[in-house]
């Protein structure tokens, strides 16, 4: 447990570390934002130096998926999912376990160090859940021997990593169907593979214009303004309350999410609803674009019935004493609100998500 | 059936054995659905009772306690018939010159005739008549009598267990995930599994309080209020015509559910489908809990293609207000025509979630558990 302590950036429960480690990969701080947009000009990917550092070699006791984990999390570009799935991976292989129960309980003993290490990360409890589930899914592995069903796990958890990888470009190939020249869309915060997808589209020659929203409070729509415009894609800023002001200059909505739930419906960054109704209201549709080991066994009835995950928030003045701040750092945006959802299983209406639940959970 | 196709019900009429007597002042809308006959039937079904050799007694009880509405409700309706199927099949022996599995589907079916005269069937017994008969027409050739009926008495008693018992538990388990402190959840009627949850809800120490709303003639949910008072639970009961005053004090509304179609849409005592839209225009979430045993891959749009009349008399008679006798020849008068109808259908716009034994699921996944229901049912 003190290893744990020292590791997790933010022990203390009130803060998500989800949130933290998000906004200091992605956020933009405004005192840096020009000599950030001149370095992102010149060098693509500021955060390349933590591939430097080799993969530490974990060892068979819990300590070690924590290790593995934190060294693939350091890595912006690589999603905190897919950092835990790696790692469990990688507890397989390095496991000295000698039957398969013990190997699945070293196996489940490391998920839920992973899943404690941040109970406010969806993704993070959905991945090892589906790690789980994938690599230990059919029953017939009990009358193999030990070896070829440990290589066969290895094999499994190594082609989920794979698909994990892979995730982000497969969405972005599927979506550029939605895209077409002149079109406007809106983007809400930072979202790896909404850039993805508009990475691609500029790529590919197609002509469109991009509204970031600031992405109070951590700003992380500067920082994808930013990007956006080093690829020559014109763009345009506003404040996060500019959003229904806008709304009838877009064509369509693009938003990332931190988790897609049974019913169909993403918990994402804070505002993300608001925008969804704006949308709604205003007959515009509003594309989900989310990997599938993102995909979590809950069902949020409403906002409040979620764990909570806080965050900071710096209003550049002090707040008088007595009052209050909401912290909260996401929202949950129900099912009617999304047109589809764009995934590595394809391209989904809502409803579907729980029917790729049932299928695996069953 | 069609009860208003005049040559089919004059044919089952003389198959019958509760006597069918007409009933009078029908409701034009309902016409095809069978009427209301059964305050004559009970004193007649019981004088045959020594006449009736092919009907096995524990069938013939369930019969009688279902016409008399002593079992009543989903689960109780359907655990009583199959432990009296299971009776049945332990004091059953075969015909000489017969086979085991056709002699026996033959039987239950004339068993399950019966039933449907004393009181139609509901939908959680009709799948599970299809699991029973299904069993019989898969046991092995080469089974003994003896072997065979102890396979079958177990699976009976497997599928009580696991789809009914188990099912509910289950259910209980994921329910309980949505009760917080301070919550006001509101219930109508009473359900066996919504009561399963306040109980353990309350076990666990939660502290919330409980709006029982009920409706006439059956007063169900004063039942369900007395086992919660009991119990030490926080209760308000009140009548549905108050829902909507009530309704913006609440956080969760409960229901249970006769069975759910395919289409998502719930199939539930007569009055949940008010409850949930009142929920739903104060944005209250409605969560539905029932077994996946009695998920029916029909599709109903609305409450008159299927249902079940009861007895119009309940409702124009009130018991302790002798005063209000307007209604008391009613029948005389050949223009007025009262309709007490049991069931009706929410539309699944009005349901949030529905929780079964596969977990939390919304609407649009009830055909998905129907699927893999039925391929469970084909590899068990």
């Amino acid at each position: 447990m003190e290893l744990d302590a020292a590791q997790n950036p933010n022990p203390e429960p009130p803060i998500s570390a989800y949130y933290q480690t998000r906004a200091e990969h992605h956020a933009v701080v405004s005192s840096d934002w020009l000599d950030h947009a001149a370095a992102a000009a010149s060098l693509p990917d500021a955060h390349a130096d933590a591939d430097a550092a080799p993969p530490p070699s974990p060892g068979s006791n819990g300590g070690g998926v924590i290790e593995e984990f934190n060294f693939w999390r350091r890595k912006p570009e690589a999603a905190e999912a897919v950092a835990a799935i790696m790692a469990l991976a990688a507890v397989i292989r390095s496991s000295r376990a000698t039957t398969m129960m013990e190997l699945e309980i070293e196996l489940k003993k490391a998920s839920d160090k992973l899943k404690s290490w941040d109970a406010t990360s969806i993704s993070l409890s959905a991945a090892c859940d589906l790690f789980m589930r994938f690599v230990t899914r059919t029953s017939h592995l009990e009358h193999e021997k030990f070896d070829a069903a440990k290589s066969r796990l290895i094999e499994r958890g190594e082609k989920f990593g794979e698909i994990s990888l892979k995730a982000r470009k497969t969405i972005a190939m599927l979506s550029q169907d939605f895209i077409s020249d002149g079109c406007t869309m809106l983007v809400h915060g930072y979202s790896r593979v909404v850039l993805e997808i508009l990475k691609l589209a500029a790529s590919n020659r197609k002509l469109f214009r991009v509204l970031c929203t600031e992405g109070r409070p951590d700003r992380t729509g500067l920082r994808m303004s930013n990007e956006l415009a080093a690829l020559g894609i014109p763009v345009k800023v506003l404040i996060d309350s500019a959003v229904a002001y806008s709304m009838d200059e877009v064509d369509m909505v693009f938003v990332g999410a931190d988790g897609v739930v049974e019913s169909g419906g993403i918990i994402n960054m804070m505002g993300t609803y608001q925008i969804a109704l704006v949308a709604h209201s205003m007959n515009k549709p509003l594309y989900v674009a989310a990997e599938s080991y993102k995909f979590a066994r809950l069902y949020p009835l409403d906002q409040k019935d979620m764990t909570p995950a806080h965050r900071p928030i710096d209003f550049g003045v002090p707040i008088p004493a007595g009052v209050e701040v909401e912290t909260s750092a996401r929202d949950y945006t129900p099912p009617q609100y999304l047109t589809l959802l764009l995934t590595d299983l394809g391209v989904l209406t809502p409803s579907v998500v729980s029917d790729e639940l049932i299928q695996l959970y069953l | 059936m069609q009860f208003d196709d005049v040559h089919r019900v004059e044919k089952a009429k003389k198959r019958a054995i509760v006597n069918q007597s007409e009933a009078r002042n029908r409701v034009e809308l309902f016409r095809h659905l069978p009427q209301y006959v059964h305050g004559t039937q009970l004193p007649d079904l019981e004088s045959k009772f020594f006449q009736l050799e092919p009907i096995h007694p524990s069938v013939y009880k369930v019969g009688l306690q279902y016409l008399s509405g002593e079992v009543s409700g989903g689960n109780g309706r359907c655990i009583a018939m199959l432990l009296a199927f299971r009776e049945a099949i332990k004091d059953y022996s075969t015909p000489p010159n017969k086979t085991l599995s056709r002699d026996l589907t033959a039987k239950v079916g004339s068993y399950v005739s019966f039933f449907i005269e004393c009181r139609p069937l509901s939908i959680s017994m009709g799948n599970a008549i299809r699991f029973l008969k299904n069993r019989i027409a898969k046991l092995p050739i080469t089974l003994s009598e003896s072997e065979a009926k102890a396979s079958l008495q177990s699976d009976i008693d497997r599928f009580i267990n696991e789809k009914i018992v188990v099912a509910d538990q289950v259910i209980v388990s994921h329910a309980i995930t949505k009760v917080r402190d301070d919550d006001v959840l509101l219930t109508y009627g009473s359900s066996s599994v919504v009561e399963m949850i306040l109980e353990h809800a309350h076990e666990l120490g939660r502290k919330f309080r409980v709006i029982v709303v009920d409706s006439r003639p059956k007063l169900e949910g004063q039942g369900l209020l007395r086992r919660l008072v009991a119990k030490g639970i926080n209760c308000t009961y009140t009548h549905i015509n108050a829902v909507s005053y009530i309704m913006h004090e609440v956080t969760r509304v409960f229901l249970g559910a006769s069975s759910i179609l395919s289409n998502g849409t719930v199939y539930s005592r007569v009055g949940t489908a008010s409850v949930a839209m009142v929920a739903h225009a104060f944005g209250i979430p409605v969560l539905v809990c029932c077994e996946a045993y009695k998920f029916h891959e029909r599709v109903q749009l609305d409450s008159i293609c299927a249902n079940e009349l009861g007895d119009p008399d309940v409702i124009s008679k009130i018991p302790g207000r002798a005063d209000l006798g307007d209604l008391k020849n009613w029948a005389d008068n050949e223009n007025l025509q009262l309709l007490n109808l049991t069931y009706d259908a929410t539309p699944s716009d009005y349901v949030s979630m529905i929780i079964t034994d596969y977990g939390m699921l919304p609407p649009t996944s009830v055909p998905v558990i129907v699927r893999e229901y039925r391929k469970e049912q084909l590899w068990v």
